[in-house]
């Protein structure tokens, strides 16, 4: 059972993030993948977070990730509202996150993750979608740590997006993962 | 059939559909308001043949629903929280004339505070309303249940409404892999609706829910208790039938692990996959811990439950509603009653309110309290388990107090 959680601000598509890779790995991968979406008082702006269980046969439990395995910031801007992304992590946890410069991934470095791995999806996402909404970009970044094919990512993108934006969001997720870094 | 991602709403949405049903009336109410949105994509869409009467309140919802299904119309809604309470009226209404809806409730715990999250007690303040009530531990148990509650509800012997119980947000914006049924096999297996006993027909006219006097009343109230006393009966076959249909087993009650336990939990609705997960894991520690998973709380499931408790000597009952003022939560009080002369000890837990996640650690907490309470360890268990420490200090009012 594959832990993983992901951090962002409302409005950067971070809860269809989440079913997104569900999808992927479930329709695509032989998988079984749930997503429990802690939703607040929802408003553009606010942090939000996103849990998703993977396992290789049907998931018991119905509960938020305390302990994730992976960690994915899409915005980095939720040191802003002080929240804690390494909150229950282990040795062996990875992050994945959405940096456009090395500042940015050094304010993060204190949380204690092992590894790290970085790319400017942001800038990624201007480039080939026109918008600053990176969690297409960065679910490619998400692939390269080997968690899910590139290729059920963009096909998962494809079915949320549809053929339009999907096949710019697919571009953005491609790019982030083939110059995506360990940090 | 066809593996699909679903959320809880989208899965009730699905299984309406999939019903054939004519009529729709709803009134969106977080978390349910994706229901009747995607029901009136799919009538706009041209994916369903039905009527989508847009009304002004959920009393209004279902005061539609009941009377469109009276008329001869398969019909449906969908409710959660504070639209179930302003329904109360009309629930009377709906069961006590024998109609037959099935209606998705999305879970979410009444106001005042103000809530959108997850908790029984809406449904719960509702299940002596003369409605069947079940409830679903994940996506695919949502549009299987729908499903099957058409069948149940429809029956000649039972021709009664049902609530179909799904945990808000923890369900129905959960997003899961369902498998979803051929509409072939569906219309195979629920059938035409056929309007039987009570309708409204001009040319066919008859008095319904007229003045009823004491010399009939009595007699009127027990033609639904003993209908509601053959629903078990039909569920059982319902289920079988599905489960050769389509292949998925369900259970009334599920005794999970429960043969040889130390201690059993009774609970329903969401969190069950969650203790399903912690039995198997302190199973693994050895120790004998099982689950009682209720999946049809009323008509309340009496020898089911006796059954799969069997001669657990601790019993512990998880209500996700407060049951303020009674003795215990709801569940509890029933569990009581019903293990009344056995020699088990039961202990009533109350929590996951308000959104409030039910963690594996709370659960883990609560079934090693079991076995210290069995073993004599403890003397007495912790009722509102996941209260937080100073609970007189919240929202404390310092001046006119």
């Amino acid at each position: 059972m594959i832990n993983i959680k992901f951090y962002g601000t409302g409005g950067q598509g971070v809860v269809t993030a989440g079913k997104v890779l569900s999808q992927a790995v479930s329709l695509y991968e032989d998988k079984y993948a749930i997503t429990v979406p802690a939703y607040g008082h929802e408003r553009r702006g606010a942090p939000v977070n996103t849990s998703i269980i993977i396992d290789d046969e049907p998931v018991l439990v119905n509960s938020f990730v305390y302990k994730p395995d992976y960690v994915m910031v899409l915005d980095p801007g939720v040191l802003i509202h002080k929240v804690n992304v390494g909150a229950g992590i282990t040795e062996d946890s990875i992050l994945v996150l959405n940096a456009e410069s090395d500042e940015v991934i050094d304010k993060f470095r204190e949380f204690g993750f092992k590894t790290i791995y970085a790319v400017d999806g942001t800038g990624l996402a201007l480039e080939h979608i026109g918008l600053p909404i990176p969690n297409g970009s960065m679910l490619g970044a998400l692939a390269a740590t080997g968690l899910v094919d590139i290729e059920s990512i963009e096909k998962a993108i494809n079915y949320f997006f549809g053929k339009k934006a999907g096949e710019k969001n697919g571009k953005a997720a491609r790019a982030a993962y083939e110059n995506v870094k360990k940090a | 059939m066809a593996y699909v991602m679903l959320d809880g709403n989208m899965a009730a949405a699905e299984a309406i559909k999939l019903a054939r049903v004519k009529v729709i009336s709803a009134y969106p109410i977080t978390p349910q308001s994706s229901v009747p949105e995607m029901l009136a994509d799919f009538v706009n869409e041209g994916k369903m043949d039905a009527q989508y009467v847009r009304v002004e309140s959920e009393h209004s919802a279902l005061s539609v629903a009941t009377t469109a299904a009276m008329a001869g119309s398969r019909a449906a809604t969908a409710t959660a929280s504070n639209g179930l309470a302003l329904m109360h009226e009309v629930l009377g209404m709906t069961a006590g004339n024998r109609v037959p809806i099935v209606m998705p409730v999305v879970n979410r715990g009444i106001a005042a505070p103000w809530t959108l999250w997850c908790e029984h007690g809406d449904s719960m303040c509702e299940r002596d309303m003369g409605w069947l009530q079940f409830y679903s531990q994940n996506v695919q148990e949502i549009l299987d249940l729908i499903l099957m509650a058409y069948r149940v509800c429809e029956d000649a012997r039972v021709l009664l409404p049902a609530m179909v119980c799904l945990d808000g947000f923890f369900l129905s914006h959960s997003m899961q892999k369902v498998d979803v049924p051929d509409q072939t096999l569906v219309d195979e297996f629920i059938g035409e609706f056929k309007n039987k006993n009570t309708y409204l027909d001009p040319n066919d006219p008859m008095f319904l829910c007229d003045l009823t006097g004491n010399e009939e009343y009595t007699e009127m109230r027990y033609q639904q208790k003993v209908a509601l006393d053959a629903v078990p009966k039909v569920v059982e076959e319902v289920f079988a039938e599905f489960n050769k249909k389509f292949g998925r087993s369900y259970k009334i009650v599920e005794g999970y692990q429960t043969e040889d336990a130390d201690a059993v939990l009774v609970a329903l609705g969401s969190m069950c996959g969650t203790a399903k997960y912690v039995v198997n894991k302190m199973r693994k520690e050895g120790k004998k811990v099982g689950l009682v998973k209720v999946t049809m709380f009323r008509p309340f499931p009496l020898s089911h439950i006796k059954k799969a408790i069997g001669n657990a000597p601790v019993v512990g009952v998880f209500d996700r509603s407060t049951g303020l003022g009674s003795l215990g939560g709801p569940v509890w009080n029933e569990v009581a009653a019903a293990m009344r002369r056995s020699n088990c000890e039961i202990y009533p837990y109350i929590g996951g309110i308000g959104g409030r996640d039910v963690t594996v650690e709370n659960l883990e907490g609560i079934f090693n309290e079991l076995l210290d309470l069995k073993d004599g360890k403890k003397a007495e268990n912790t009722t509102w388990f996941d209260l937080k420490g100073n609970p007189m200090e919240i929202r404390q009012v310092y001046q006119n107090v």
